[in-house]
C-alpha cells in the first residue's frame, strides 16, 4: 500500500515564517509521490496547532507525518502525543528542524529556504521507511539486593523497607555497621559512632521485611534491571543464629588465638569471636582457617561450653538464590597499606600507626578500653600526624583523611592535655560548612601545623621516632613518641570479584564507574545497579547517606510493585540469519546488552538493557544489528535529501 | 553557482544540542551545512559518509560530545576509530580527507558548532566541489 504522507511546515509566527518561503515549500513538495497533503501552519506546538494535526491525520488518513518546525528536543514529545491520540503511531512522524538550525542562522531568504527544501525533502525520503514501534513494558521484581552493610547499606536498606519493599542485605564480615561502628567519635557532630547507628543497626536486623546475610557474599548474578537472579553464598558460622544468645561463654575456653583484623591487628582474638564488644548481629563465628578442629585435632571446647547447644562443627555453606528489580552496592573502601610506603616506617618501627589504629585504640570497645597507648604502655608525650599518605602515588586526594586527622587530634587534645601535636600536610582539605571551623579549632587548641608536602620520613631515634620534612638541604625533623598516618582510601580488595560477577566497569582507580560524575553519580553503567557510598569513590559518612538515599528513591520511584516498566523504544535488533556470530557487538556494548544465544551461535539484545546507541549497528560488518527509529536505509534516505 | 554541499551527522546529546544553541545565539554559518541527527557519533558508519559523497556531498561532518563525555559512555571513542581508517581509505580513492571532519561539540557550546562549521565550510570551499569519477 503506498503510503499517505502528510507534511506540516511549522511558520513558528515570524520565527521561521520571516525568514524561510514557507509556501513556496509547500507548493513545491505537493507533487511528490506519497505526499497527500502539504500545509502550512502559524504555531503547530499551539493547542490550535496540535487540534489541526491530529484533525489532519484523521481526516487525510495519513499514514506518516512529516513536521518541519523547530528542534525536536522542544516539541517532539507533544507532537508524537498528538499523533498517537489521532491513532498513528508516534513513530510514524519525522520531523526536521528549520528554526534553530536553519531559519536562525541563515539570514538571507532565498538560502535559507533553499536549505529548509532540502531538509523537508530528506524527511519525506524518510519518512516511507519509518516503521511502527510499540511500547514494551515488563513485568518487575520490586524486590532489592543491598550489597555491604555500612552506612550507606543501611540507609538504602531502612529507605527501601519503609516504603514495604523486601530488602536483602548481604555483608561479607560476621556483623553488619561497616567501618563506622568501629569509631568512638565522628565529625563534624563528634558524637559517638556506636550510639549513632545502633537504631539503624537494631532496625535493619528487626525488621520484617529486612532479610541479613552476614559472613556471605554474592556470588552470581542473572538477568538485568527488573528481573535479576542472585545467588547469595551464605558461609557456615558454625553457631546457630537461631539458638545463640550471645552470652560470649564459647570465647574463654578456645585455645587459640590470633591477631584480630576488626582492632586492626592490635587486639588478638579465639578462633571463635565477635569481631569487637557490640557488633551485631550478636552471634559468633567460627574462623576455620584457624579452629584447631579444622585443621584435624580433636576440640570441641567451646562446644563443651556453650549452653545453648548453638555450636555446630556440620555446618555448611548455603546458596541461597533470591529474585530482585535491582542492585545497590555499597561495599565500601579501605585504607592503602602504608608498609608499600617505606619512608613511613610503617611495620617496621613501633608506634607508627595508621589511623584506624588510632580509631581503635581511642574506641571504648576497643583493645585498650579506649586508653591512647604506646607499645610499651604508657601514653604518648608526642604525636604527629601525617596527612596525604599514597596520595602522590594514587594520583587522587581522597577527601576525608585531613577532616579525620583533624578530629583525631582534637581527641587526643582532650585526652592527652600535655601532649605536643603535629600535623604535617601538603594542601588542607576541609571543604564542607562545618569543617573549616574544626581546622581552626585545632589550631587554636595549639596542634602545630606544618606543610611538608609530601617529605616526611620516619626512623627510629633512640626510642622515639624522628619525623624529617623538607628537603635535605632544609630538612628539619621532629621528635616524637608516635606517628598517626592518614593513607588514602581505596577499593577493598573484593571489589575485583565483585565487578566480575555483575560485569559493571571500575574507573582508573579501581572504584565503581558512576554514569555520570555529577548527574547520576550513584548509578553505574548497568541500569538497575547502583553504587553508593565509598565502593564508588572516597567519601565520609554524610556523603555515603546521602548518595545511598538517593539510589533507594531511584530504585522506588522507577520500580513499583504491581506497575510495569518501560522499556526504551529505540533498541537495536539482531537478525538471527544474518548474524555470523562474531561477537563484535558484545564487545562493543558499554551496557552488556548484549548477549551470545549459545544454541543458535547468535548474539541477542537484551532490550531491558539496550539504550539505543546504536554502536553495535555501525560496527557489525554483516549488517545484521537494525537500530529502531534509526536504521540504515532510513539514515541513508535522509542523507540523499540533504546532500543534493 | 550552488555551492557544494556538506552533511553533518550529528549526535543527539551533545552536537545536535551544540547546533541548536548555535541557532539560538543567531550565530551564522553557510547554508550549504545540512545536519542528520543520529543518536550517537558511534552509529555513523563509514558507508554513511561514502553514501553522502555519492549523493552530492562535498564534505561530511562527525560531530560528537568531546571525548570522556559520551553520553553512551564510549561511542565517540569508537567513531574517532572507525573514521580514522576511513580517512585513509578515501585517500586512497583519491578523495582528500579533509572532507571528512570528526570534531567535539558539547551540547552548550553553539559558538564552537558555528565556529566548526565555518571552519569545514572554507576547507570545502578551498578543496572545491568533489568530482567523482
Amino acid at each position: 500500500m503506498a503510503e499517505r504522507i502528510g507534511v506540516y511546515v511549522c511558520k513558528c509566527g515570524p520565527n521561521i515564517g520571516d525568514k524561510v518561503d514557507v509556501d513556496a515549500i509547500v507548493d513545491d513538495v505537493k507533487g511528490i509521490e506519497g505526499v497527500a497533503t502539504a500545509k502550512s501552519h502559524n504555531l503547530l506546538c499551539s493547542a490550535d496547532g496540535l487540534e489541526f494535526l491530529k484533525s489532519e491525520i484523521e481526516g487525510e488518513k495519513l499514514t506518516r507525518v512529516v513536521v518541519a518546525a523547530c528542534t525536536p528536543k522542544m516539541y517532539e514529545q507533544k507532537l508524537m502525543r498528538a499523533c498517537e491520540e489521532a491513532g498513528l503511531n508516534p513513530f510514524l512522524m519525522q520531523m526536521t528542524n528549520i528554526r534553530e538550525q536553519c531559519a536562525w542562522v541563515t539570514p538571507d531568504k532565498a538560502l535559507a529556504t533553499r536549505k529548509a527544501r532540502s531538509l523537508v525533502m530528506a524527511a519525506i525520503n524518510r519518512a516511507p521507511l519509518l516503521e511502527p514501534i510499540e511500547r514494551k513494558e515488563i513485568e518487575v521484581q520490586a524486590d532489592v539486593l543491598v550489597v555491604g552493610g555500612g552506612v550507606a547499606g543501611l540507609e538504602a536498606c531502612l529507605s527501601l523497607a519503609q516504603k514495604g519493599r523486601k530488602v536483602y542485605l548481604v555483608e561479607k564480615s560476621p556483623c553488619i555497621g561497616g567501618l563506622a561502628a568501629r569509631f568512638e567519635e565522628v565529625y563534624p557532630t563528634m558524637e559517638c559512632a556506636p550510639c549513632m547507628i545502633a537504631p539503624e543497626l537494631q532496625e535493619v536486623l528487626q525488621k520484617e521485611n529486612i532479610e541479613v546475610f552476614t559472613h556471605s557474599e554474592v556470588e552470581e548474578t542473572l538477568g538485568s534491571f527488573g528481573n535479576f537472579s542472585v545467588k547469595i553464598r551464605r558461609k557456615a558460622r558454625y553457631v546457630s543464629e537461631e539458638a545463640c544468645i550471645g552470652c560470649g561463654a564459647c570465647f574463654e575456653p578456645c585455645p587459640v588465638e590470633v591477631s584480630n583484623e576488626y582492632d586492626e591487628g592490635l587486639s588478638k582474638r579465639k578462633a571463635i569471636y565477635v569481631p569487637f564488644a557490640g557488633a551485631l548481629p550478636n552471634v559468633p563465628v567460627i574462623d576455620k582457617d584457624n579452629c584447631k578442629r579444622f585443621k584435624g585435632e580433636e576440640c570441641r571446647a567451646c562446644e563443651q561450653a556453650c549452653p545453648f547447644g548453638a555450636i555446630s562443627f556440620d555446618d555448611k555453606d548455603e546458596v541461597i538464590e533470591r529474585k530482585v528489580g535491582a542492585i545497590i552496592l555499597a561495599t565500601g573502601a579501605t585504607l592503602l597499606d602504608p608498609k608499600a610506603l617505606p619512608q613511613y616506617g610503617y611495620g617496621k618501627l613501633d608506634n607508627v600507626v595508621t589511623a584506624l589504629q588510632l580509631e581503635r585504640l581511642n574506641a571504648s570497645n576497643g583493645p585498650t578500653g579506649g586508653k591512647v597507648l604506646l607499645k610499651n604502655g604508657k601514653e604518648p608525650k608526642s604525636i604527629a600526624f601525617v596527612f596525604c599518605v599514597g596520595r602522590k602515588e594514587k594520583e587522587y586526594c581522597s577527601g576525608i583523611c585531613c577532616m579525620y586527622s583533624i578530629k583525631l587530634a582534637h581527641i587526643m587534645r582532650e585526652k592527652l592535655p600535655d601532649a605536643k601535636l603535629y600535623c604535617f600536610y601538603s594542601d588542607i582539605c576541609v571543604p564542607k560548612k562545618e569543617h573549616q571551623q574544626w581546622y581552626d579549632r585545632v589550631v587554636d587548641q595549639g596542634v602545630e601545623f606544618i606543610r611538608s608536602n609530601g617529605t616526611v620520613a620516619v626512623t627510629a631515634d633512640k626510642g622515639k621516632l624522628a619525623v624529617k620534612h623538607g628537603t635535605d638541604s632544609s630538612g628539619k625533623t621532629v621528635s616524637v613518641d608516635m606517628v598517626v598516618l592518614a593513607p588514602a582510601v581505596e577499593p577493598s580488595s573484593d571489589i575485583e570479584k565483585l565487578a566480575g560477577i555483575l560485569d559493571t566497569s571500575r574507573d582508573d582507580h579501581g572504584f565503581f564507574c558512576e554514569e555520570h560524575a555529577l548527574m547520576k553519580p550513584f548509578a553505574t553503567a548497568l541500569e538497575g545497579v547502583f553504587a553508593v557510598g565509598s565502593c564508588q569513590g572516597p567519601k565520609d559518612i554524610g556523603d555515603a547517606v546521602a548518595q545511598a538515599g538517593a539510589a533507594a528513591g531511584r530504585v522506588l520511584s522507577r520500580l513499583v510493585p504491581g506497575e510495569k516498566l518501560a522499556l526504551e523504544p529505540m533498541v537495536a535488533v539482531v537478525d538471527e540469519d544474518l548474524c555470523s556470530g562474531c561477537k563484535t557487538c558484545i564487545l562493543l556494548c558499554p551496557y552488556s546488552a548484549i548477549t551470545r544465544d549459545k544454541e543458535k551461535g547468535t548474539s541477542v539484545v537484551d532490550e531491558a538493557l539496550c539504550r539505543g546507541c546504536g554502536t553495535c549497528v555501525a560496527a557489525c560488518p554483516s549488517g545484521a544489528i537494525t537500530a529502531k527509529q534509526f536504521t540504515r536505509e532510513q539514515i541513508l534516505a535522509e542523507i540523499k535529501g540533504v546532500a543534493k | 553557482m550552488k555551492e557544494p554541499t556538506i552533511v553533518g551527522f550529528l549526535c543527539n546529546w551533545c552536537s545536535y544540542e551544540g547546533a541548536d544553541r548555535a541557532g539560538d545565539a543567531r550565530l551564522e554559518y553557510p547554508a550549504n551545512i545540512r545536519t542528520v541527527r543520529v543518536m550517537c557519533s558511534g552509529r555513523v558508519e563509514p558507508e554513511f559518509v561514502l553514501h553522502a559523497f555519492r549523493e552530492g556531498a562535498s564534505g561530511v561532518l562527525i560531530l560528537g560530545c568531546h571525548p570522556g563525555d559520551c553520553h553512551y559512555k564510549m561511542g565517540n571513542y569508537k567513531a574517532r576509530r572507525r573514521i580514522s581508517l576511513l580517512k585513509k581509505t578515501l585517500e586512497q580513492l583519491g578523495i582528500e580527507p579533509e572532507r571528512v571532519r570528526l570534531d567535539w561539540v558539547a551540547a552548550g557550546e553553539g559558538e564552537r558548532f558555528a565556529k566548526v562549521a565555518n571552519e569545514m565550510a572554507d576547507t570545502i570551499k578551498g578543496l572545491g566541489p568533489l568530482e567523482l569519477s
